[in-house]
């Protein structure tokens, strides 16, 4: 490998004197060509990337478009024809020259691709099988692609520290990294906690944790694990719970703060195995924090699945026509004394819908905003509201005339005994549950739709199922202003309906009169009166449900899905009923 | 009625004695489940006393989404769907199959694999002739030449099993070769039976080439003519009976047909006589095969060299990082067969056995067709049939072999 450092010596200028530089052919940008493809791009575009604009494919393990450049894995080398004769260059460290000739498939690129996959796999340990990577590792990509040949190793591997832990998040296996340096350079320049280092000399180099530190400290700890090419950084949290191949993504949005960071919510049946972010330049670039990642746990436990009725320990589970009916019942009994409360943390469509119910129905003219209790903000991605859909719930309020209180004038009303009867959409509430669910004894009525249980559900005297976000089709508007759409991963669970399918059930129940079979409906029907929303074009922003990256290939109805279904489309999945109307 | 008084004469008049039967033609159901169309297939037949006037070929009863299920699995997963084509001769759709993958790819199976591919592609046109000779025998009311057609038959099955693992459903052979060798001893187990069923077949040969009944039945009945046939896309004997000689093991010889020393028998009248007789004289030629290939089979591997198409060995895939991942990307996402798309035929019991196929360039098939000799024979029945008598169909059904599997697919 050392023959290869000296690639970046300057070549000793000709006797003539230099040649004049070509003229570029295309002004302001530098045209090359790449196997026999023309290639025009900026000046300072990462020949990698330059490549693949013409569908040329240049492997690399240590390249990452937003990371510093490495070139140690010694994967990306091509010929080039302004390189010194005879050598090869990585493509992700020249920078590209115009009139260059690139060559990606001589024998002697073959020769180099196949001489990095044996050294990489020489003490690479046979652990696929046990592998949470396999089926989205690079290390089995490449083989297949450029090595495919047997080991020549004899004598044993050698033997390192197979888990390593740099933090309750994330997990090293220092015998499967191929020491791309990722992760340190992630740890340095993106996260700004420069914890992690390379150790060791030779073949007995490892990534470990800086002696200064006892862990990983930093809240964007688990991006490393998906960037590593390999299976040596893992998530403890997704380890060992799912094949990687068996899991469908859905495009979505993270819910965690106001920041609407872009993520593939990953899913099997009815359950989210994990978040992972998705591309999103203006928002998250490729990254999102530990916390969000996490938040996907509140879609598969302590779940609402049934609707309930009676307070306390006195819960009783009733169905959903029942819920609805003893809904209607109660309100109708103390029409015109109910207050409304809104959760920023449904989408866009479920606060229409609900706010459409509370200004037509139960005629409010106020309404008040719930949600999550504000947190910590850094000067990354994490923000201090802990609610996706504030800026919606505004703009929603303010679009259909209604005065949005805060959350304090709500208590103090209860507290005052002004606010006798309560209906909640979304049982999130910025104080404490135990302080709400208190107060909320003296309410003669409090109704909530909700998606998991609390304190606050356990108060109510009746408990509408609702849906999460992934289980249907919706919007987000961020702390910034951004309107954002999420795909539907799978039919909501249980006795379970979306917020705004209640609201549209009690307003017709009720007597209003309101035809919508879908959140798009909702919002078509709906949002014109929302300036912010008006030109939101919800059909169009839809995020492409597209193919996972790695195997995508998915053995008949192995997870309940019908054979050749595809992550495109709505399922019609065996043994789980579709929600009425959608 | 006759006015009273009148005397009743009953002397028919001119006008009635001259008058014809009314009669209307009839229409007959024959199948989907009748013991003479063997596979499911239903044949509308319109009669005029016994003459069929107009025939309708009904298909789909055996229907199961073959190409379509081809898309959802991989390139190797498709070998067990192949089985259920021609099910009477599994291993020429394996094989065929396997062909049009590897002409896909470009790749070059080893030599061996190519000699063990037509023993076992030959010994199954044995035992599809076979069954076609006895079959017809015994519709035309002959039961001991089914009967030896069968024991021979069940001969084949037997040493199919030994080498494949199953009497019918074989998917043997692999991307790349086959999967596994002969078994030990096998080969002489072979040339024992093909001296018995030598035996057979010329029993089979000897109660009905010159029999009176079976000539009778057989000679001048089913005829088509070698422009109709062409026309209709026959191939395999049912063509070469008609006089056309085209066997693609001559006319673009694939494994190792061009070294083997064969002849191609060809008919005159295109009757269900040449029919029967071609598949007598193919019998001895496969024969004659099987022993020149067990003679001249090299020794060495039967499967490329290559991990990314073969698996690699247990030891490998136990042991070494290489072996578990080669292993693990073909099990799960196929072998990488490059895009493009190809048309690759061979020779099956029946005709062109012919694959088109298409790849994107994931492991999964983007589009698999078939053209399976059957489904053209079938076409042709009706034209065979039609302005002839009844009793004549079914020998005329049986000749051309129609197998439901590759037919409806």
């Amino acid at each position: 490998m050392s023959d290869e450092k000296k690639v970046e010596a300057p070549k000793p200028p000709p006797p003539a004197g230099p040649p004049a530089p070509p003229p570029p052919k295309n002004p302001g940008f530098v045209t090359f060509v790449v196997d026999g493809k023309e290639v025009v791009a900026k000046p300072g575009t990462n020949m990698i990337d330059a490549a693949k604009s013409v569908g040329v494919d240049i492997p690399y393990y240590c390249y990452h478009p937003r990371l510093s450049v490495a070139a140690n894995c010694r994967m990306c080398m091509v010929e080039s024809s302004a390189a010194p004769p005879g050598k090869l260059v990585p493509a992700c460290q020249t920078g590209i020259t115009e009139g260059a000739v690139i060559k990606t498939d001589t024998d002697k690129v073959r020769a180099q691709q196949k001489m990095v996959m044996e050294f990489l796999l020489l003490n690479h340990p046979v652990d696929c099988s046990i592998c949470d990577q396999a089926g989205e590792c690079k290390l089995q990509d490449y083989y297949m692609k450029y090595d495919f040949e047997p080991s020549r190793l004899e004598g044993a591997k050698i033997l390192r520290n197979k888990r390593k832990k740099l933090n309750d998040l994330v997990v090293l296996d220092q015998e499967r990294c191929v020491l791309c340096t990722r992760c340190v350079r992630f740890m340095k320049e993106v996260a700004k906690a420069p914890q992690l280092g390379i150790f060791g000399r030779g073949s007995h180099e490892v990534v470990d944790i800086s002696p200064a530190y006892g862990k990983l400290e930093s809240n964007y700890a688990g991006n490393i694990v998906d960037i590593c090419p390999v299976g040596a950084l893992l998530n403890t949290d997704f380890r060992f719970r799912a094949r990687a191949w068996f899991l469908s993504a859905a495009p979505s949005v993270c819910t965690g703060c106001s920041r609407g960071c872009n993520i593939y919510a990953d899913y099997m049946g009815q359950d989210t195995y994990r978040f992972r972010p998705r591309e999103n330049d203006a928002i998250n670039q490729s990254w999102m924090c530990d916390g969000g990642r996490l938040s996907y746990k509140s879609l598969n436990k302590h779940r609402v699945l049934q609707s309930g009725v009676g307070r306390g320990g006195d819960v009783k589970d009733i169905t959903r026509a029942d819920a609805l009916k003893l809904a209607v019942e109660k309100l109708q009994a103390m029409t015109g004394k109910v207050a409304f409360l809104a959760s920023p943390v449904a989408s866009n469509e479920d606060l229409l819908a609900g706010l459409a119910f509370a200004r037509d129905v139960l005629k409010v003219k106020v309404i008040y905003a719930g949600g999550r209790p504000d947190g910590q903000a850094d000067n990354f991605l994490i923000t201090a509201d802990k609610n996706p859909n504030r800026k919606g719930l505004e703009a929603i309020a303010k679009g259909f005339g209604l005065e949005l209180k805060p959350f304090a004038e709500l208590t103090r009303g209860i507290d005052a005994g002004s606010v006798k009867g309560l209906f909640a959409l979304g049982a999130e509430v910025p104080e404490a549950e135990e302080t709400f669910a208190a107060r909320a004894q003296k309410l003669e009525l409090f109704i909530t739709t909700a998606t998991n249980e609390s304190k606050v559900t356990a108060a109510a005297h009746l408990t509408l199922a609702a849906s999460v976000h992934v289980e249907d089709e919706g919007s987000f508007t961020q702390g910034d202003g951004t309107t954002q759409r999420f795909r539907r991963a799978y039919p909501p669970r249980g006795d379970s309906q979306p917020h705004w399918k209640w609201a549209v059930d009690l307003a017709r129940a009720l007597g209003l009169e309101m035809k919508a079979a879908s959140s798009r409906e909702i919002f078509k029907q709906l949002a014109p009166t929302v300036p912010e929303l008006a030109t939101f074009e919800w059909d169009k922003k839809a995020p492409m449900n597209q193919k996972r990256p790695g195997i995508s290939s998915l053995p008949a109805g192995a997870d309940g899905r019908p054979p050749g279904w595809r992550e495109q489309g709505v399922p019609s999945i065996r043994g789980l009923t579709l929600p009425q109307g959608t | 009625m006759a006015a009273a008084g009148d005397e009743y004469d009953p002397t028919p008049s001119e006008d009635e004695l001259e008058a014809h039967l009314q009669t209307r033609n009839m229409v007959v159901n024959l199948g989907p489940s009748h013991p003479a169309t063997h596979g499911t297939v239903r044949l509308k037949i319109e009669l005029d006393g016994e003459t069929i006037v107009k025939m309708d070929t009904e298909i789909g009863f055996l229907h199961r989404g073959f190409q379509k299920s081809c898309e959802n699995v991989t390139w190797t997963q498709v070998l067990p769907y192949t089985d259920r084509l021609d099910y009477v001769a599994a291993l020429h759709n394996n094989f065929g199959y396997l062909t049009a993958v590897e002409t896909l790819m470009g790749v070059e199976i080893p030599e061996r694999a190519k000699y063990i591919r037509v023993i076992g592609a030959e010994l199954h046109r044995i035992a599809s002739h076979l069954t076609t000779a006895g079959a017809l025998s015994l519709e035309l009311g002959g039961f001991g030449a089914f009967l030896y057609a069968i024991e021979a038959r069940e001969l084949i099955t037997d040493r199919v099993t030994e080498l494949t693992g199953a009497r019918l459903t074989t998917s043997y052979g692999r991307i790349g070769g086959v999967n596994r060798d002969l078994p030990e001893g096998w080969a002489d187990k072979v040339l024992k039976s093909l001296v018995k069923i030598e035996e057979l077949a010329a029993e089979v040969d000897g109660l009905l080439t010159r029999n009176r009944i079976f000539t009778d039945r057989t000679r001048g009945t089913g005829v088509i003519t070698k422009e109709d046939a062409l026309d209709f896309g026959f191939t395999g004997p049912c063509l070469r009976a008609c006089g056309v000689s085209y066997d693609i093991r001559k006319a673009k010889p694939y494994w190792v047909y061009d070294k083997l020393d064969f002849t191609v028998p060809v008919g005159v009248n295109g009757d269900n006589f040449d029919r029967y007789y071609m598949r007598v004289l193919e019998i001895r030629e496969s024969i004659k095969m099987i022993r020149q290939c067990l003679a001249e089979m090299p020794q060495g591997p039967v499967m490329v060299d290559d991990w990314r198409i073969a698996l690699p060995p247990k030891e490998n895939v136990y042991n070494s990082i290489e072996g578990v991942i080669a292993h693990f990307k073909l099990v799960m996402e196929g072998v990488p067969v490059p895009p493009g798309e190809c048309y690759a035929s061979t020779e099956s019991a029946n005709g062109e056995l012919g694959w088109y196929l298409r790849s994107d360039g994931s492991g999964r098939p983007y589009k698999i067709h078939v053209r399976a000799p059957g489904f053209q024979l079938l076409s042709g029945l009706a034209r065979m049939c039609e302005g002839r008598m009844l009793a004549d169909m079914i020998p005329t059904f049986d000749t051309i072999n129609m197998i439901g599997g590759e037919v409806e697919q």
